[in-house]
């Protein structure tokens, strides 16, 4: 179980993450959400001690998270943002500084590394420098990367940006599997869809602080399971709708350029950040 | 184990990069050696200027091969690749992680000073390079891997790495006892002088090299910079807030 309290992160007099608490629990699929600076990234970044708290903490199973515990951060794997790995290494070479950094037994990880470069088709790749690589094939190393030491907890910070569409739906399925080996992953994304078909629950947070949180569901009852999107001289707006017959109604009252759909997750998102992101 | 790891990463890099490195260590030494102790022949206390010039160039190799080496790695790994959040995220204890910077930096300043010993080799001058030689230099490149630690840790932009050498290595290079006698300068400048750590180096070296006794105190200032280095270097990766 992750736990977090208070989580504060000041760069100077900005505030980037404001006393943020959330709990999220062992084998639970974590979608963290939010626009463009809204401390997604500075939050991973403290959950994995790469930055360190203003205030507040990180507990990993009751045990606070800092850099100088080994235990905790031996259960953690983290995909960043960035290319986050020497350029000038090979694939394996990267994957055998993996292994050595977290003294896992070289024949397992000879065995799960093959298997993993494979699912990623990066097999013949495997002597090329990362430099070398485009960016879809560096995200997928460090993701290789980051499922070879077979983490408790798997952090995703933008996981499948600059992927093609198959590529990410075939990571989709690969992080289903973890997910079901009650690996605990905490994502964030700018694909909303992503969040929407992955995760457990959800957490909107915006300027730092936390907006929303619970599943994806139920944040699209609580705001209406039906919309209406009207094109008017202002631009689309749409409306929702907690009973379908009184959508559809509406729809009828509403003219030819409107139109009736599901709500998304992406509505939710909309409507609590006040400006659109994917 | 966590040491072995950086040490197997710096080997990594060398053996790729082994032809670039050894040829950019041999240049700078190379001319200074053709043009102070070749081209302008002269004498130091009526020793052939060569004698004088061979040990604080091999000193001088140390210092700046594990500079060098030390701050451009750790400045490219942390600011342009970011290639350190791996090493932070993982279990490998970080004390571990920076003894093996400051070694693993130490031993490229080891293969820039052995390479100016192989080079110079074919030239008499009866010299003595041994053991506690090779120690001194191994010393050197450790306490100038440290300090390129430290720095680079405060190194906003990856242009810092460079600005360092600028400000640090090239005053030390030309100063500390590398192509003439900090006993010619000013009282109270020289006490300064004499107190870094190339000055020593090149001392301690120097003596061996004449068949001298080098002073102990070379070895305590020495390793009181390693030590006060080592440590800060240390606290910064385990309490550095933003790093």
């Amino acid at each position: 179980m992750i736990e977090i309290r208070d989580l504060t992160k000041r760069f100077g007099d900005f505030t980037a993450v404001d006393h943020l608490d959330l709990t999220i629990e062992t084998g639970e699929f974590f979608g963290l959400l939010g626009p463009n600076g809204a401390g997604k990234t500075t939050t991973i970044s403290m959950m994995s001690t790469v930055l360190l708290p203003s205030e507040g903490e990180v507990r990993i199973d009751g045990q606070v998270l800092d850099r100088k515990a080994s235990e905790q951060k031996s259960k953690l794997s983290v995909i960043t943002q960035e290319y986050s790995m020497r350029q000038d290494m090979t694939i394996d070479e990267v994957m055998e500084y993996q292994r050595r950094l977290y003294r896992l037994p070289r024949d397992k990880a000879r065995e799960k590394c093959d298997e993993l470069l494979e699912f990623a088709g990066l097999s013949e790749y495997r002597k090329r420098t990362v430099r070398h690589l485009s960016g879809g094939m560096k995200r997928k190393v460090m993701i290789c990367r980051a499922l070879l030491t077979e983490p408790e907890i798997l952090l995703l910070d933008e996981p499948t940006a600059g992927m093609d569409a198959l590529s990410r739906r075939q990571m989709w399925n690969l992080l289903r599997q973890v997910n079901g080996r009650n690996m605990t992953i905490v994502l964030t994304t700018h694909y909303i869809e992503e969040a929407q078909a992955l995760c457990d629950r959800v957490a909107l947070i915006n300027r730092g602080a936390l907006q929303k949180l619970d599943t994806p569901q139920a944040l699209i009852d609580e705001l209406g399971a039906y919309a209406v999107d009207e094109t008017g001289d202002a631009g689309l707006k749409s409306r929702f709708f907690h009973d379908r017959d009184e959508a559809i109604a509406y729809l009828s009252s509403a003219g030819h350029q409107a139109s009736f759909r599901a709500t998304t997750l992406e509505d939710v998102f909309v409507e609590c950040a006040g400006r659109k992101i994917s | 184990m966590g040491i072995i790891t950086v040490l197997w990463e710096k080997w990594v890099e060398f053996r790729r990069d082994f032809y670039k490195i050894t040829v950019s260590t041999m240049i700078s030494p190379l001319m200074y050696l053709m043009i102070f102790g070749l081209g302008i022949q002269t004498t130091s206390h009526g020793e052939p200027y060569l004698h004088f010039l061979i040990p604080g160039i091999v000193a001088m190799s140390t210092m700046t091969g594990s500079f060098g080496a030390t701050a451009q790695n750790m400045s490219v790994q942390r600011i342009y690749e970011k290639a350190l959040d791996q090493v932070m995220v993982s279990p490998t204890p970080l004390w571990q992680f920076i003894i093996g910077q400051v070694i693993g930096g130490s031993l490229r300043g080891l293969y820039a000073g052995c390479v100016i010993l192989l080079l110079t080799s074919p030239i008499r001058t009866d010299l003595i390079f041994n053991g506690l030689s090779l120690l001194i230099m191994f010393l050197n490149g450790m306490v100038f891997s440290s300090i390129a630690l430290v720095l680079s840790f405060f190194a906003k932009t990856y242009s810092d790495a460079p600005r360092y050498t600028s400000f640090i290595i090239t005053p030390m290079s030309f100063l500390c006892n590398t192509f003439f006698s900090t006993e010619q300068m000013p009282a109270g400048f020289r006490q300064v002088i004499s107190l870094l750590p190339l000055s020593q180096a090149s001392n301690m070296i120097r003596a061996i090299a004449n068949a001298e006794r080098p002073g102990f105190i070379g070895f305590v200032i020495l390793g009181l910079y390693l030590l006060v280095f080592g440590i800060i270097a240390v606290v910064f990766i385990y309490k550095k807030k933003n790093l």
